[in-house]
């Protein structure tokens, strides 16, 4: 009999259910095999001898003896000029010269903040206030610096989501095949490893490349900008459309490339919105029955809204009740109704990664071949051919 | 190389788990899990079979994650002392994930070495003998430690309760 398998009280009962789900965290099938490949390459290398590492030692002697000089150097200089100006201590070093804050706003001191895991989901925003600057650690290295008014959240898929205001991001260069997204209104930003900047006001997204190379995607189109390249466009693109086909008024909005914007869609109803928005709030605040309930009825009608809902709910599913065989279903139910969809390649994605998790390996072999023959093109191609790998590895170990 | 991949794929999942159940934060975790292999892989040829191949693994894995908890704790104290005020609260919806959150805090509560020995035996289900072998210490005192870190547990989660 396991320890407090008959809990006497709540907190016992906390215990042991904490426990007990403990025990199933195994991490998922990507990270496994991301991992082994640089443990692989790692492992393979020659381990340093002892007369290398000597040298080695010698090499990071001299360069923090020149680094120590440099600093002593800088410091002289700087006390020797008259004071100016606080500007964030832990600004990335970048040879192009990152945007400043606007002027007249006093910058106060910078904040660090690194959530947790568990804390980087849906519903948990981070507020930048007035005079406040904060650096949040995004995992994987990469960092965000809100500027003053900023907030960030992050989607249901646990992309970090600027909400508003100005965000510098620091990206560090991603394993082949990976790519780092964040999310502004209906914009995913993805990278491979590069310092960039969103800004999210009232009507518009921008994106600024410092270093590197940045691609916006909506839905299946995208831009790709490179270092000293901006794009901006509307953060309503529906609306914008319809509002430019009546009185084509929106020149601010206009961007300075050509954008990755489909056909306008049909503008959602307010109440479609607002139903939305109502699922999202019931969501964040744990109800995902509530939500549920909410997305059933939109995805009953037709249009953006509808095929939005019909896939969130094989989300929810799947990552807030945790049933994979009926998120499957859910996801399944949608692609025999928007077979050409928006989310057509997310939601293929979704089933091949749920159906390899539940252990359906022929299943998932089935899904992932199915997947590279649609979605040649697609940025997740890499991560789906070695899961096809895998599986097929698996497939032929179970057959014997 | 075909060899080193089983042993990966079959303890890499349990190494993930424990280094997660031992502290290590999320965005570290597969630079912990890519090490403690590292380190595997390189010392398998000093393995004399005297433990089990998964004892021996959990032991890497263990001085693994306690030393980067120690890294990790000197950075938090550098952090709060120039923090003027603390990050905000945050809550998760996901009720699996609050779970784990909850858990991970109370297990956060207990001391580096009483931790180890309750998830070893807790989550990851050794016997007080493999325990001990992994720990580097008398089975006697793994006794006495899970004892102390579940009624430090149970406390902590009464705390949390009210």
């Amino acid at each position: 009999m396991k320890w407090l398998d008959e809990p006497q009280d709540e907190a016992e009962r906390l215990v042991r259910e904490g426990l007990d789900l403990a025990k199933q965290r195994l991490g998922d099938e990507l990270m496994h095999r991301r991992v082994w490949a640089k443990v692989a390459e790692t492992a393979e290398t020659p381990e340093p001898r002892s007369t290398r590492r000597w040298l080695w030692t010698s090499a990071a002697a001299t360069l923090l003896a020149a680094a120590g000089l440099f600093a002593y150097v800088r410091i002289y200089r700087v006390t020797s000029l008259p004071s100016t100006p606080t500007v964030a201590t832990n600004t990335p070093p970048s040879t192009a010269p990152l945007p400043v804050a606007p002027a007249g706003t006093a910058v106060g001191s910078e904040t660090e903040i690194v959530p947790l895991e568990s804390e980087r989901g849906p519903g948990n925003v981070i507020r930048a206030r007035e005079g406040e600057r904060l650096r949040v650690a995004l995992g994987g290295g990469a960092t965000a610096e809100l500027e003053e008014k900023s907030a960030m959240t992050w989607d249901s898929q646990h992309r970090p989501t600027i909400q508003r205001g100005i965000a510098r991001l620091a990206v560090p260069h991603q394993p082949p095949g990976w790519r780092f997204s964040v999310t502004a209104g209906p914009y995913v930003v993805t990278v491979v490893g590069t310092k960039f900047e969103v800004r999210v006001s009232n009507r518009t997204v921008g994106v600024d490349v410092t270093e590197g190379v940045v691609e916006v995607w909506r839905n299946s189109h995208s831009t790709r900008l490179a270092a000293g390249e901006s794009w901006h466009g509307p953060l309503y693109p529906d609306e914008a459309a319809s509002t430019s086909e009546s009185a084509s008024s929106v020149s601010s909005a206009a961007p300075e490339r050509p954008q990755p914007l489909p056909a306008a869609a049909k503008p959602l109803s307010s109440a479609t919105a607002r139903s939305l928005q109502e699922a999202e709030t019931a969501l964040q605040a744990g109800d995902a029955a509530k939500a549920i309930e909410i997305l059933s009825r939109t995805a009953q009608g037709t249009g953006p809204a509808a095929e939005n809902a019909a896939y969130e709910l094989g989300h929810i599913t799947r990552y807030n009740l945790n049933r994979p065989r009926q998120a499957v279903a859910l996801w399944d139910k949608y692609r025999n109704r928007f077979p050409n969809g928006l989310l057509r390649t997310e939601t293929d994605l979704s089933i091949v990664e749920t159906l390899s998790q539940m252990g359906e390996v022929q299943a998932a072999l089935a899904e992932a071949n199915t997947f590279l023959t649609h979605h040649p093109n697609s940025e997740r191609r890499l991560d789906v051919q070695r899961l096809a790998e895998r599986l097929r590895a698996q497939a032929a170990t179970e057959a014997k | 190389m075909v060899a080193w991949r089983c042993l990966y794929d079959r303890y890499a999942p349990l190494v993930l788990r424990f280094a997660s159940a031992l502290g290590v934060p999320a965005e570290e975790r597969e630079d912990a899990v890519q090490d403690i292999f590292i380190a595997v892989f390189r010392s398998l040829k000093h393995f004399r079979g005297e433990a089990q191949l998964s004892t021996w693994i959990y032991r890497i894995a263990a001085r693994h994650a306690i030393r980067l908890g120690r890294r990790r704790r000197a950075r938090e104290t550098m952090r709060v002392a120039m923090m003027k005020e603390k990050p905000p609260i945050v809550t998760d919806p996901s009720e699996r994930s609050t779970q784990l959150a909850t858990l991970d805090r109370m297990l956060g509560k207990l001391p580096p070495k009483k931790r180890a020995v309750l998830v070893l035996f807790e989550i990851e289900g050794l016997s007080a003998k493999e325990i001990s072998d992994v720990v580097g210490c008398p089975e006697n005192t793994v006794w006495s430690r899970l004892h102390h870190a579940r009624s430090e547990m149970v406390k902590a989660a009464r705390r949390m309760a009210s």
